[in-house]
């Protein structure tokens, strides 16, 4: 057991690695956890999440943009590959799956990335299938994967009714009961989530993932 | 001015803050193509085939101003020719779905090589998109020809692939600057070709440089540099220019003041009297939104057109790209609303 000062001290290079951008920071501060005898999934947890976490904040508060929250998230992945080889599998206790992509027509996939990494930074497991992603993929996958949501994506308005038709392809497969639809994207609104028949609209990337926590907690409907 | 000013007077006094009797009503094509499945059905010139003859694309342009009552003629119609000279392989599209990137040409901006054009070559599409606006130009000397242009920062991000190159704003800065560079140079030879082909007006999207995407410090850097660059190549070929800026200006309305563009169009969720108010020299254009114009009813459109009218923008427009699927009865409404007495 190392002693608490240093864990902390530890954990708190890693979160400011992630705040700060840096890559080759995290790495090194992973490596001085493993070094130090700290438990790799409360360095995952209280060093590089919580510096996510922040960066999360500030990209809210407009500090940050997405080019920063990208590179944030390189610097949480590239202290997570040194870290994860030494967790346990099911010390992750995963809260959900998700498919997400950019649907069919639109090949804009920033903020789809972005919901991506915010929900991966909570422990959802994500399926990301990329973008111009057509109805039947999505289902397919969903199905494949076992998935809790579906999670849509765009970013044009011409694009928007390809989202109508994922839905009703749920339908038509006698599956729409079984899994949580999301959409998303600045076209979009409250309004056009309710006609298309979603379980949800999310207005940015950061509230996306608190949807998303909150679909996977309401008991999922049986049908038939 | 009278009231029987030509569209390309009215336009071109409008660019230049000179009075006009009415605004004008514009959809500057590219990005904000007007070119929707009701249009393209009656003109017989459907997209993607029409982008395979100069003809029909002028045809297309024709139909759509004379169909939806836009005062301007548009071409191209779509985002991708700049990337396509640039090497990323190009999707067409279809007649509901416009043309788009299927895969950029280069993985990252450190070894990115983008060809270096001295011009646009024969027989693609960009050459007879300018083929295109010659025959326009050419068939009506009354109406505005509008030439429209992809903006750098969108362009790199469609000729190396988005996200990497998003991330390498911060991480591979001179690289960066010298992609930008590079696509500055190619987007203003299109620019030089189009206006020698006798477009009247230069527009540029650029959907990426906004500043909910790059915030302000980016946006500096990078977007509202190139496209000054850009900008000022086109007005040394004496023609106005109109940027479109995507998103909420409001972290970046600063930095777009000092865009040396004679217009700024914006999206719907842009208060143009209040950004007017605050920088009095700015022409401003918009912003219909494009959401009610797919699915709003036409009085609510008139409407909300004779509201803009009445607040002082100075071009009406749709706020952002139009969805193929907008009827054109409410297009109509839009235009039909600035024109009436």
């Amino acid at each position: 057991m190392p002693n608490a000062q240093l864990q902390q001290v530890v954990l708190t290079e890693l979160a400011e690695a992630v705040l700060a951008l840096d890559e080759e920071r995290a790495v090194a501060a992973a490596q001085k956890a493993l070094h130090e005898g700290i438990d790799p999934y409360v360095a995952v947890q209280e060093g590089l999440l919580s510096g996510m976490s922040r960066a999360g904040k500030l990209f809210e508060e407009q500090e940050y943009f997405v080019p920063e929250l990208l590179v944030a998230s390189d610097a949480l992945y590239a202290g997570l590959n040194v870290l994860r080889p030494h967790i346990k599998a099911d010390a992750f206790g995963v809260p959900g799956k998700v498919v997400i992509g950019v649907v069919e027509g639109d090949t804009h996939d920033v903020g789809k990335n972005l919901v991506r990494i915010i929900l991966q930074t909570k422990g959802f497991e994500v399926h990301d299938l990329g973008r111009d992603v057509a109805p039947a993929k999505f289902v397919d996958k969903a199905v494949e994967v076992g998935a809790d949501v579906i999670a849509l994506s765009t970013l044009m308005t011409t694009t928007m009714v390809n989202m109508d038709e994922t839905v009703n392809l749920l339908v038509k497969r006698d599956l729409r009961e079984r899994f949580k639809v999301i959409v998303g994207g600045s076209p979009l609104s409250k309004a056009y989530a309710d006609k298309i028949g979603a379980n949800a609209y999310a207005r940015d990337a950061i509230s996306a993932a608190e949807v998303v926590k909150k679909l996977v907690q309401q008991p999922i409907a049986i049908a038939g | 001015m009278g009231d029987n000013a030509s569209p390309k007077e009215r336009l071109t006094r409008a660019l230049r803050r000179q009075p006009v009797d009415r605004p004008p009503v514009a959809c500057v094509g590219g990005m904000m193509n007007a070119a929707v499945v009701d249009v393209m059905t009656q003109s017989g010139n459907p997209l993607p085939d029409a982008y395979g003859d100069p003809g029909r694309l002028a045809d297309l342009a024709r139909d759509v101003a004379k169909l939806t009552g836009f005062e301007n003629l548009a071409l191209p119609f779509c985002m991708t020719l700049e990337a396509e000279l640039l090497g990323s392989r190009i999707d067409p599209g279809t007649l509901a779905c416009e043309a788009k990137i299927a895969e950029e040409a280069f993985p990252s901006v450190r070894d990115a090589k983008l060809p270096e054009l001295t011009r646009i070559p024969d027989g693609g599409r960009a050459h007879r998109v300018i083929k295109a606006i010659e025959l326009t130009a050419a068939r009506r000397p009354d109406a505005p020809v509008v030439g429209s242009l992809t903006g750098p920062v969108s362009t790199a991000g469609s000729v190396v692939d988005p996200i990497t190159f998003l991330k390498e704003l911060r991480k591979e800065r001179a690289a960066a600057h010298r992609v930008l560079a590079q696509v500055v140079e190619a987007v203003a030879l299109l620019a030089e070709a189009m206006v020698e082909a006798g477009a009247d007006v230069i527009a540029i999207s650029d959907p990426t440089a906004t500043g909910e995407i790059l915030g302000p410090r980016a946006f500096e850097e990078y977007g509202l540099r190139y496209l000054n660059e850009l900008i000022d190549r086109i007005h040394r070929l004496n023609r106005p220019v109109i940027v479109h800026i995507c998103g909420d200006v409001g972290p970046v309305d600063h930095l777009v003041a000092q865009l040396h563009a004679e217009a700024i169009s914006t999206d719907a969720a842009v208060s143009l009297p209040r950004l007017k108010a605050k920088y009095p020299q700015l022409v401003t254009m918009g912003n219909v939104s494009t959401q009610v114009l797919q699915n709003g009813e036409p009085e609510r459109i008139a409407q909300r057109v004779r509201q803009l009218v009445e607040e002082g923008v100075d071009i009406i427009a749709p706020a952002c790209g139009l969805s193929t699927s907008t009827p054109l009865e409410n297009i109509r409404a839009l235009t039909g609303a600035v024109r009436e007495p």
